[in-house]
């Protein structure tokens, strides 16, 4: 192998690729305009709803509720400070909730006046439909109304029976955050980015593989290719480096794409959870890590795409082929979005793909285990050159190369 | 210039390639004249170094194909049948020029040489226009070019015609003739009996991996009494056919 002819096989190949338009729209354009589009209507749509969650809650009464004096209580005793709660007239409330012109109906018992006069309890039925995130919402937020309305009503029995009100709270709750600074903080982005990731490493250079050696066979340049002077280990590693960095343009170009993002809106980051983005507390040394294991998965993938490629007769071929690779890596992906970075065992560590999705998640969630980190360091390293091996010991069989 | 010494092929317990010698010398076409699958292409490839003899080899110009296949690949060019095989994005200048720099050339001698061949096969027009903008017949002068970019000294022709019509096939011809006018060594494979007759010196009749008889065409029809070359292969192949 040659490092000139290495370079003039990449030099020529990253130009054929840059030239089509389609690679390139496919690995930056839309990463770099998907991502924050994604990211400012998701989060948009989360904090449009949180608000429409937490504000404009419609009420109203049951028939039999309808009365001046339940108005009067609702309205000026019971929901008195919550000028987000509001009491509406409906002609039939339980059809208003099913089709969501208010949140809940309000049932008071019919004898409360009575209960509430002989200090007993009575029932407000509170009656919401489970199918609407926003009335079932409204339930836990009328309900901690009708809580401070009860709290009130007994502050001032208790105040004219003379008893202190610090009878109602034998034991005062008060929880206490004892996290790292920036440990959890960063929920949504450790469950979102470390998988964009692993994805993006493991499918980013399907393009450009495809192309370069499958494309080639199918054009007819290969084997004019391979009758030039470079012996095959020089023009494989010439286009095993295209791949590689295109399986890295789409990562570059999705990051570019975040920034673009917190340009336009800081929150779309979080995607509008309000959470706030807290980089401070990531150990260089961890991040360094956990870029390394996922330059290593890239190179890996950046082989397994070239050694499927070459072993395909056809454009199309090839690309059945490859499309498995996304599987390969969404599968994991999804599989272990919710899961926290302190409960993931060492030995996920030694698993490809898992490992760089474990690692930005321990990075993120500001969890470091150092040992998790090197484990799957060397493993990657492990699994890079026995994947490098079998791709060049393929490029090296006429069987492979001249199938047909 | 060229020899062919017991090259065989085998894939498995296939032999497509059976025991071949001949010849080739300096300025000299020698036609490997057979049907389709008799083993013209695994041959051409085990001479440009695409394919490991099992046994056998070849001396190409001063190198063996087995101990110096870099050297080998330096002295060759090859012109493969059908589609050019260019790439579309590139213009007609860098295909051609990343095949020279492939091959080892400076840019200075790249440039010159690339000026000389858009003289010589009327390219200039063209030469910075991408290859997926060009005409076959365009395209077909930029993968001569390409071909002998690199001034090679022998040149292989895998059935160069092959699915071209009759303008793209007579360009093909006189593009070998001029790399024999150039004394290059070149060895052609083709079906076509017509085409051999017409370019060859000396040819080859290769049939299930045989050679069965090499010689110039008049040797070949004064060995077997007969005028058409076509009878001569029919006679030979049939023989092996029957056998």
């Amino acid at each position: 192998m040659k490092a000139r002819h290495v370079w003039i096989v990449f030099k020529k190949e990253v130009k054929d690729i840059i030239r089509d338009k389609r690679t390139v729209i496919t690995n930056i354009v839309i990463p770099m305009i998907l991502i924050p589009l994604i990211n400012i209507l998701v989060g948009g749509g989360v904090e449009k709803l949180q608000r429409d969650i937490e504000e404009n809650i419609t009420i109203t009464l049951s028939e039999t509720s309808r009365t001046d004096e339940i108005k009067n209580l609702v309205e000026n005793e019971i929901f008195k400070d919550k000028p987000n709660i509001r009491l509406v007239d409906t002609d039939n409330p339980i059809d208003a909730v099913r089709d969501a012109d208010v949140r809940l109906v309000l049932d008071f018992d019919s004898d409360y006046k009575q209960k509430l006069t002989e200090e007993k309890p009575f029932v407000i039925k509170l009656m919401y439909d489970k199918s609407s995130t926003k009335s079932e919402a409204a339930v836990s937020i009328v309900s901690q109304a009708i809580n401070e309305y009860n709290m009130r009503l007994v502050a001032q029995r208790l105040t004219q029976r003379n008893i202190d009100l610090e009878i109602l709270e034998p034991a005062r709750v008060e929880p206490v955050n004892v996290a790292k600074e920036g440990q959890g903080g960063n929920m949504v982005l450790m469950m979102t980015l470390p998988m964009i990731i692993a994805i993006l490493v493991v499918v980013g250079g399907i393009p450009a593989a495809t192309d370069l050696v499958a494309g080639e066979k199918e054009r007819n340049t290969f084997e004019p290719l391979l009758t030039t002077k470079p012996d095959r280990a020089s023009i494989l590693m010439g286009k095993y480096l295209t791949v590689t960095l295109f399986s890295f343009v789409s990562i570059v170009a999705i990051g570019m794409g975040f920034v673009i993002g917190y340009i336009i809106n800081p929150n779309s980051i979080t995607m509008g959870t309000g959470e706030q983005l807290t980089g401070a507390s990531i150990p260089p040394l961890a991040l360094v890590l956990s870029i390394l294991i996922t330059v290593i998965l890239g190179m890996m993938f950046a082989g397994i795409q070239i050694a499927l490629s070459a072993y395909a007769r056809s454009f199309k071929e090839a690309q059945t082929y490859l499309s498995f690779l996304i599987f390969a890596a969404m599968i994991p992906a999804y599989a272990t979005m919710f899961t926290q970075p302190a409960d993931i065992k060492v030995y996920v560590f030694l698993i490809p793909i898992l490992n760089t999705i474990s690692a930005f998640k321990m990075v993120l969630g500001g969890v470091i285990d150092y040992t998790s980190l090197l484990v799957a360091l060397v493993s990657s390293i492990i699994y890079l050159a026995i994947t490098l091996a079998i791709t060049a010991s393929m490029f090296n069989k006429e069987k492979v190369l001249f199938r047909s | 210039m060229l020899s062919v010494i017991n090259l065989t092929k085998k894939f498995g317990d296939f032999t497509a390639v059976d025991n071949l010698n001949f010849k080739v010398e300096r300025g000299e076409i020698f036609g490997l004249l057979g049907e389709n699958g008799a083993g013209k292409t695994t041959t051409l490839r085990m001479l440009a170094t695409m394919l490991k003899p099992t046994s056998g080899t070849a001396v190409m110009g001063k190198y063996d194909i087995n101990n110096e296949p870099e050297k080998v690949r330096e002295t060759i060019g090859i012109l493969f049948g059908g589609e050019s095989g260019l790439y579309d994005r590139l213009t007609a200048a860098e295909n051609i020029s990343y095949f020279a720099e492939l091959n080892d050339m400076d840019r200075k001698s790249i440039k010159e040489r690339i000026d000389f061949l858009a003289k010589s096969f009327g390219m200039e027009e063209y030469l910075n226009k991408r290859a997926s903008k060009l005409s076959k017949g365009m395209k077909q002068k930029v993968a001569f070019a390409r071909a002998i970019v690199h001034n090679p000294d022998i040149m292989l022709f895998d059935e160069p015609t092959s699915g071209l019509d009759v303008g793209a096939i007579r360009n093909v011809h006189d593009f070998i003739l001029d790399c024999k006018k150039q004394g290059k060594t070149v060895v052609f494979s083709s079906h076509s009996m017509s085409e051999v007759e017409k370019l060859c010196d000396k040819v080859g009749i290769i049939h299930k991996g045989k050679l069965k008889d090499t010689g110039s065409i008049d040797e070949l029809k004064r060995k077997y009494e007969n005028d058409s070359l076509e009878e001569i292969f029919m006679r030979l192949v049939g023989d092996m056919n029957e056998g």
